[in-house]
């Protein structure tokens, strides 16, 4: 599917969950923004729940030039379906360019309500398979980001025949796992007083005992992040390394996953991709600057992986440059 | 009246379910459905065990319920031709596109919508059966009244695991596995068996049921270990109640247990629910626990020796 007419020849989307997320972050390198967190209602000032932040955060986003989407809860009960249709509501009152799906009967709540809000199906719909993705455009799908184990040679199946955009991460924590229960607490969620706080800190899974004084292992140590109802991927997908091949692959939206990071994270980051891109874009020469991979090391706690577009092990990497142990350990 | 289907990981389990008392019994095609390729059939052996559950009166499905690469859904559908011309009408599946392909392609297939697809509520199963779905797989945590709506409200079969594993994530939300270990390994026919992928191959090396550290900021240990729950259970209170409520099949999973064990499993549940149907006033629970409770140490004890070699092969480190 031909891109179509931005003003630069890729869009470069962040998350960010909530106004302590969005205004300590520095805009600039990104198109767009996707609003909220949705693995869980409970993160403090979570944009999909507290819908009286929206008009705000979508017009100021507007007001910068860039898009504005808002994401839906992932997995949703039955109970859920009233805030679900607020939310809707909501995120078409505030003028938002698209609501983030994670959940098919959330596609179809937003189908029957005949809003004209596209939807963009993220990372927990499941999408594999060009079918699936044409299946969810009649459904209002515009833009589909495949599930986190599908190869880079298959996404372009999903681009060319779904008639749907597809998203890549290009940056970021895999979401690898969505679960009911927050691990970060003891007790009932509603009862819990670490809640909500506990996700506000960085909590890692590792598996083995760590040696004494517990200094976390390096790059090659098997780390996960657990963000209480989600388990996170411990190193980052990172496809600096690959942007001329994805580029004339004819791949154009590009997802830094900003949830759970630091805003330097999210600034810095997003600075190194709007360059890395626009080199990639202009057609000359391409290599990996080395301040882009100081910076990218510099926020990466346990290394860089890609192995699941190349049809490998998830936490494996491809690449020349950035293979190898992180920085900051 | 509730259907009981088991699970038929080999000819001789399919035989010996279906002799015990299931009315169904599911089978994979290999390299297509939610376990490893030890634990499902070559065509051959579908099409022998679907003649004689046929022979008996009974139901064989057929599970394509992996999630696959685009550019094998032909291949799915050439199968699923094979099976469809041997008198198979009962498909398993998960990719939604796949199951609107194959109900296109074969409008007298029944559908039902496999486990992986995580419906939690009626909304779900709406969406499920617009492509094509006439049952749904309810998540292992879902209320009555949800079930209740789904069948009523929605329309569609309701279908509940009584022994299965939760898995600490929402079924089918999962990719630790292949985030740990995965290969990409393409069997004779073309078909990606995807090793390390439960979701599109069926090996899972559960990777979960590791011991797991939880380690803050600053690099020290918090708390005590922490335990990622993939229990193994059977439900036993609830069967009354699931009867009663009108729940179109009771599935029993076991594809990677010994043939005795499975062949308990349903024995056991087939002598309750008839047990259950012929008295419903009197029926007593308390027997049947203790009866159970051997099966469960039996079943703890396969599973064991199992997740502790999938977690070796895995290459965690321990």
């Amino acid at each position: 599917m031909p891109p179509p007419d931005l003003s630069s020849p890729f869009e470069l989307v962040l998350t960010a969950s909530s106004p302590r997320e969005f205004s300590g972050t520095d805009l600039s390198a990104y198109d767009a923004v996707c609003l909220g967190n949705p693995y869980c209602r409970r993160v403090e000032g979570n944009y999909a729940e507290e819908l009286g932040l929206l008009p705000d955060a979508v017009s100021s986003l507007h007001a910068a030039g860039k898009k504005a989407y808002v994401t839906s809860p992932a997995a949703p009960r039955g109970r859920d379906i009233p805030q679900v249709e607020r939310l809707i509501a909501a995120a078409a009152g505030a003028g938002a360019d698209a609501l983030e799906v994670h959940n098919m009967g959330v596609l179809r709540v937003l189908r029957e309500k005949g809003i004209p809000l596209p939807a963009h199906m993220g990372a927990y719909a499941n999408v594999y398979t060009h079918l699936a993705a044409k299946v969810m455009r009649e459904y209002g799908a515009v833009r589909v980001r495949p599930n986190a184990e599908v190869s880079l040679d298959e996404m372009a199946v999903i681009a060319r025949d779904a008639g749907v955009e597809v998203e890549v991460l290009a940056h970021g924590k895999i979401p690898l796992g969505i679960t009911e229960k927050c691990f970060l607490l003891e007790g009932p969620e509603e009862e819990d007083p670490k809640c909500p706080s506990a996700c506000r800190e960085e909590h890692w899974l590792t598996a083995g005992r760590p040696p004494s004084g517990g200094k976390p292992a390096g790059a090659g140590a098997w780390v996960l992040k657990n963000v209480g109802k989600g388990v996170l991927s411990g190193k980052d997908m990172c496809l600096i390394e690959q942007l001329p091949r994805l580029l004339s692959a004819g791949f154009f939206v590009f997802r830094v996953e900003g949830l759970y990071e630091t805003a330097a994270y999210r600034s810095e980051v997003g600075a190194v991709y709007r360059e890395s891109l626009a080199l990639a874009s202009s057609g000359g020469e391409y290599t990996v600057r080395p301040g882009w991979a100081k910076t990218l090391k510099k926020h990466s706690r346990n290394g860089f992986c890609n192995g699941y577009y190349f049809g490998k092990s998830g936490q494996s990497y491809v690449g020349n440059v950035l293979q190898g142990d992180n920085s900051r350990v | 009246m509730a259907e009981l289907l088991a699970s038929g990981g080999t000819v001789e389990m399919a035989r010996v379910v279906l002799d015990t008392g299931a009315d169904a019994v599911y089978v994979g095609a290999k390299g297509w459905s939610r376990r490893r390729a030890q634990y499902e059939m070559d065509d051959d052996e579908v099409i022998a065990s679907a003649r004689y559950a046929r022979s008996r009166g009974k139901i064989l499905r057929v599970a394509f319920n992996t999630l696959p690469a685009s550019g094998e859904i032909p291949l799915l559908l050439a199968k699923a031709a094979k099976f469809v011309r041997e008198g198979v009408r009962d498909f398993i599946l998960t990719d939604v596109g796949a199951m609107r392909a194959l109900k296109d392609r074969f409008p007298e297939a029944v559908i039902h919508e496999s486990i992986g697809c995580t419906s939690v509520k009626a909304e779900d199963a709406r969406f499920y059966k617009e492509a094509g779905a006439t049952q749904v797989v309810t998540e292992c945590r879902m209320d009555r009244e949800e079930m209740r709506k789904i069948r009523e409200e929605v329309g569609v079969g309701v279908e509940v695991l009584v022994h299965a594993t939760t898995c600490y994530t929402y079924l089918g939300r999962c990719t630790m596995s292949s985030y740990t270990r995965q290969e990409w390994r393409f069997d004779e026919e073309g078909k990606n068996h995807f090793l390390g992928s439960p979701n599109r191959g069926g090996l899972c090396y559960r990777v979960c049921l590791t011991e797991w550290d939880q380690i803050g900021e600053d690099g020290s240990v918090e708390g005590g270990r922490v335990v990622l729950p993939n229990l193994a259970y059977f439900l036993v209170d609830d069967i009354p109640d699931l009867i009663d409520l009108g729940v179109t099949t009771i599935k029993i999973q076991g594809r990677e247990y010994s043939v005795p064990l499975v062949g308990r499993m349903v024995r056991f549940y087939r002598d309750l629910i008839d047990s259950y149907l012929r008295d419903r006033a009197s029926f007593r629970m308390e027997p049947w626990k203790e009866r159970m409770a051997e099966i469960v140490s039996a079943r703890d004890f396969e599973r064991r020796d199992k997740t502790a070699a999938l977690i070796s092969e895995s290459g965690l480190p321990s």
